[in-house]
């Protein structure tokens, strides 16, 4: 299975007649871009922005954020079962914007998972967002049933998303890539000896999926996680849009759509593969409401990997608090059949920097990837614009928010919690806890 | 300028030897012995006083040394504590542990000693105070010293301070997230350096987690109780259950304290003599009946059915929420101790 990724490097967004991409310029006609986000009636107000690294902008509630992308081969669509025929994600072609992104923010409401994104200034580089040029979608639904709640499914706005990411990624279709990065794996029982003599490596993801309503949680193929078994997918399945992003998962833990469809660390496992070790794929695994689901899944998982044949898997929560549990349980598994594991995951030690790290702790876990801390305390200076509304942070209940958290002047207190993707679990995060 | 305050015992502050060490705290309005050391280096702060205690005079007779000590310092304007080091000496390094902890409580300032990793102290103290790794004996003054000092100047000129390994002393349990550029290291992202850890887990050598598991104190189930009709029992709880006064002022999160109560007589806890000052769990239910979490009732039927011999007179109770490993052991030993003079030989231990 060969996916290849052909690339284009977006060094300007601008406003123009017609979406076209050309020598780095992506110029967007706005009311087709609009027209494609109010196809869905539940959207009542939309407008567009662009926003480029250092522009003194805050955005928030943020909701998610997505890769402008189009399908040239293989599959009909980039999100398949999701908005897209259901076809495999595995190969073919996309074609997508590169160092950018699309931003996907409410224009008033926000919610749980919802987060705070700076463009500029000394939080810009909490996120990889904020060295992109992204466009940004603000818009409105008439959602009542969910307006006033903290949870929310955010329906409207990320499928808005996806149409519109697609939409833009589309004027890629008949271009020549800049780039083209190439994915492939011969069938684990068909690879050279050279290739089987390395460590065989296994990529476990746990991806948030611990809501029982349905409508909020990760979904593999449109399917809600929640209902699954730990299953084992191509990695190519995950870059190839397989995967998209729920709308629970408290922000500085999320893994975004965008980071879903570059995930890092199945990037450098691919790209190590062959040379330093033997990348078997990935277990998607999930994350638990209850003990038995938790344990279930662990072992699962382990006697996958250990079919498998692997000699280390690299473990990845989207998560802090309860899935600590999962996650924990995952590792302890997998050393217990004799897979060497690593973990990657952010920490909660509390204002104070005093509390456990994790909710669940165990020996068996020797080697843990912090990503970062999510009650870590921080103070935003007013910034001269916020696109979407800042007061959400303290009105909606987004995590790492609270009553009374946005001051009169624009400036905020806020824990890292509420920060837009900070914490990258999806391992792009270049911070990460240290004793004091 | 800042100015600093040093703690030395009798032997550093050239009081006198192990004849001296029931010396009674001075305070000498000059720096004394290795103070030298340290203001040769620090640029921003400067040692202008030295407190004097001897090691014994802190060890047998602390709460006096302490307020003693206390006294000494009160209307002194300094912004930084120092003391020892105290190499592996054991009575030097509580005593430097026992100042510096109390004096930063008190004066709110920072209170630097140093140790080396064997001596006791670290383990009482490294928590409360900023520890620096020191040597095992007193041929490592300077180096010791000198680590103090540049730690102490950095305080004093407000620049930022690094992690605990960096900086040379001891974790006191606290974890901040830091770019790694801040640092000065290379960002590298997450996942490489998860594939990095693999690889060399996989190998076998040196990889250091990001994340260090603490030990885990794991103490041995006892074996069980053959009769439990012919010995003595007592009632335990971490659930906060205290007489309606809280008498004790046993806190109610991050608990230090705990209490022991008479149920001489009692068929029962009742409400509202009883309550929980618990702030980890929904008080409504031992508020209204505090036998669902101290089960004085079930124990005194199951007395009256015969299945059970002797209760102690008293129940001992804290709270578990938010309490350090370290102070629930201390409070657990020092039950134990309690319940032993007793004649106690098991415990009914209630948590929430």
């Amino acid at each position: 299975m060969k996916l290849e990724i052909g690339k284009f490097f977006v060094k300007k967004i601008t406003f123009g007649p017609k979406t076209e991409y050309a020598d780095g310029v992506l110029s967007i006609d706005k009311d087709a871009a609009l027209a494609k986000v109010m196809e869905d009636e539940h959207i009542t107000a939309a407008e567009l922005h662009i926003v480029n690294p250092g522009d003194l902008v805050r955005l928030v509630p943020v909701k998610d954020a997505y890769e402008m992308r189009c399908r040239v081969a293989g599959a009909k669509g980039i999100y398949p079962g999701v908005t897209s025929p259901l076809e495999s994600a595995a190969h073919g072609r996309i074609h997508a914007l590169k160092d950018a992104s699309l931003l996907v923010v409410g224009k008033h409401w926000g919610s749980f998972q919802d987060g705070i994104l700076d463009m500029g200034g000394p939080f810009q580089r909490n996120t990889i967002y904020g060295a992109m040029r992204n466009l940004v979608l603000i818009a409105d639904t008439d959602e009542e049933f969910e307006r006033h709640e903290q949870q929310k499914t955010n329906h409207a706005l990320r499928w808005a998303g996806f149409r519109l990411s697609e939409y833009i990624g589309e004027c890629l279709r008949d271009l020549k890539p800049e780039e083209l990065e190439s994915w492939e794996l011969d069938a684990l029982n068909r690879r050279s000896a050279d290739v089987q003599k390395l460590p065989s490596v296994v990529y476990v993801l746990q991806p948030q999926t611990q809501m029982e309503v349905p409508g909020f949680n990760t979904l593999v193929y449109g399917w809600n996680a929640n209902h699954m078994l730990p299953t084992y997918m191509h990695p190519n399945e995950i870059l190839g849009g397989a995967v998209v992003s729920g709308s629970f998962m408290p922000c500085s833990s999320k893994i975004s759509t965008f980071e879903h469809c570059n995930n890092p660390t199945i990037k450098s496992l691919l790209k190590a593969h062959g040379k330093t070790l033997n990348f078997l794929g990935v277990i998607m695994s999930n994350l638990n409401v209850v003990m038995e689901q938790k344990v279930r899944m662990a072992v699962m998982v382990a006697q996958m990997a250990s079919s498998l044949g692997a000699d280390g898997a690299i473990v990845a929560e989207e998560g802090y608090g309860n899935p600590d549990v999962d996650y924990i349980q995952v590792l302890v598994e997998l050393e217990k059949v004799g897979v060497k594991t690593v973990g990657i995951s952010n920490e909660c030690t509390g204002r104070d920097g005093k509390s456990q790290p994790l909710v669940a702790l165990d020996a068996a876990a020797t080697a843990l990837i912090s990503t970062g801390n999510v009650s870590q305390m921080y103070t935003l200076q007013p910034m001269p614009l916020v696109l979407g509304e800042l007061e959400a942070l303290a009105r909606d209940g987004l995590s790492g928010g609270w009553e009374g958290c946005v001051k009169a002047d624009g400036s905020a207190v806020l824990e890292n919690n509420a920060m837009f993707c900070s914490d990258h679990p999806s391992g792009f995060s270049v911070k990460r806890c240290f004793d004091f | 300028m800042k100015k600093a305050i040093l703690y030395l015992n009798q032997f550093f502050g050239q009081i006198g030897g192990e004849d001296k060490a029931d010396f009674e705290p001075t305070l000498e309005d000059k720096p004394v012995g290795s103070a030298g050391i340290f203001n040769g280096i620090a640029k921003n702060v400067k040692i202008e006083q030295t407190l004097i205690c001897g090691d014994n005079f802190m060890a047998s007779h602390t709460d006096e040394a302490i307020a003693q000590c206390l006294k000494l310092l009160e209307g002194r304007k300094f912004d930084i504590f120092i003391a020892g080091p105290a190499f592996n000496a054991g009575r030097y390094g509580n005593a430097c542990g026992q100042i510096c902890k109390a004096v930063q409580e008190k004066f709110k300032v920072p209170a630097i000693t140093s140790m080396n990793e064997e001596n006791p102290g670290v383990e009482m103290f490294k928590r409360e105070i900023y520890i620096f790794q020191g040597g095992n004996r007193a041929t490592a003054i300077k180096q010791d010293m000198a680590a103090m000092a540049a730690f102490a100047d950095k305080i004093a000129s407000g620049a930022p301070l690094l992690p605990a390994a960096m900086e040379g002393y001891f974790p006191r349990g606290i974890r901040h997230e830091v770019f790694l550029e801040d640092l000065g290291m290379e960002p590298v992202m997450a996942c490489d350096r998860a594939v990095e850890m693999l690889l060399l887990k996989l190998k076998g050598d040196g990889y250091l987690t990001e994340l260090p598991i603490p030990k885990q104190d794991l103490v041995p189930i006892a074996p069980a109780v053959q009769d439990i009709r012919k010995i003595k029992i007592a009632l335990v709880t971490s659930g906060g259950i205290v007489p309606k006064d809280n008498p004790d002022r046993i806190e109610s999160a991050s608990a230090t304290k705990w209490g022991k109560y008479s149920i001489a007589g009692l068929d029962k806890l009742t409400a509202p003599e009883f309550k929980t000052i618990h702030a980890g769990y929904d008080p409504e239910q031992a508020d209204k009946n505090p036998n669902v979490v101290e089960p004085l009732d079930a124990i005194r039927a199951l007395q009256k059915e015969g299945r059970l011999g002797e209760v102690d007179d008293y129940f001992y109770t804290t709270v578990g929420t938010g309490t350090t490993q370290g102070e629930a052991a201390r409070m657990g030993r020092e039950i134990a101790a309690e319940l032993k003079d007793r004649g106690v030989e098991a415990v009914i231990l209630t948590a929430t």
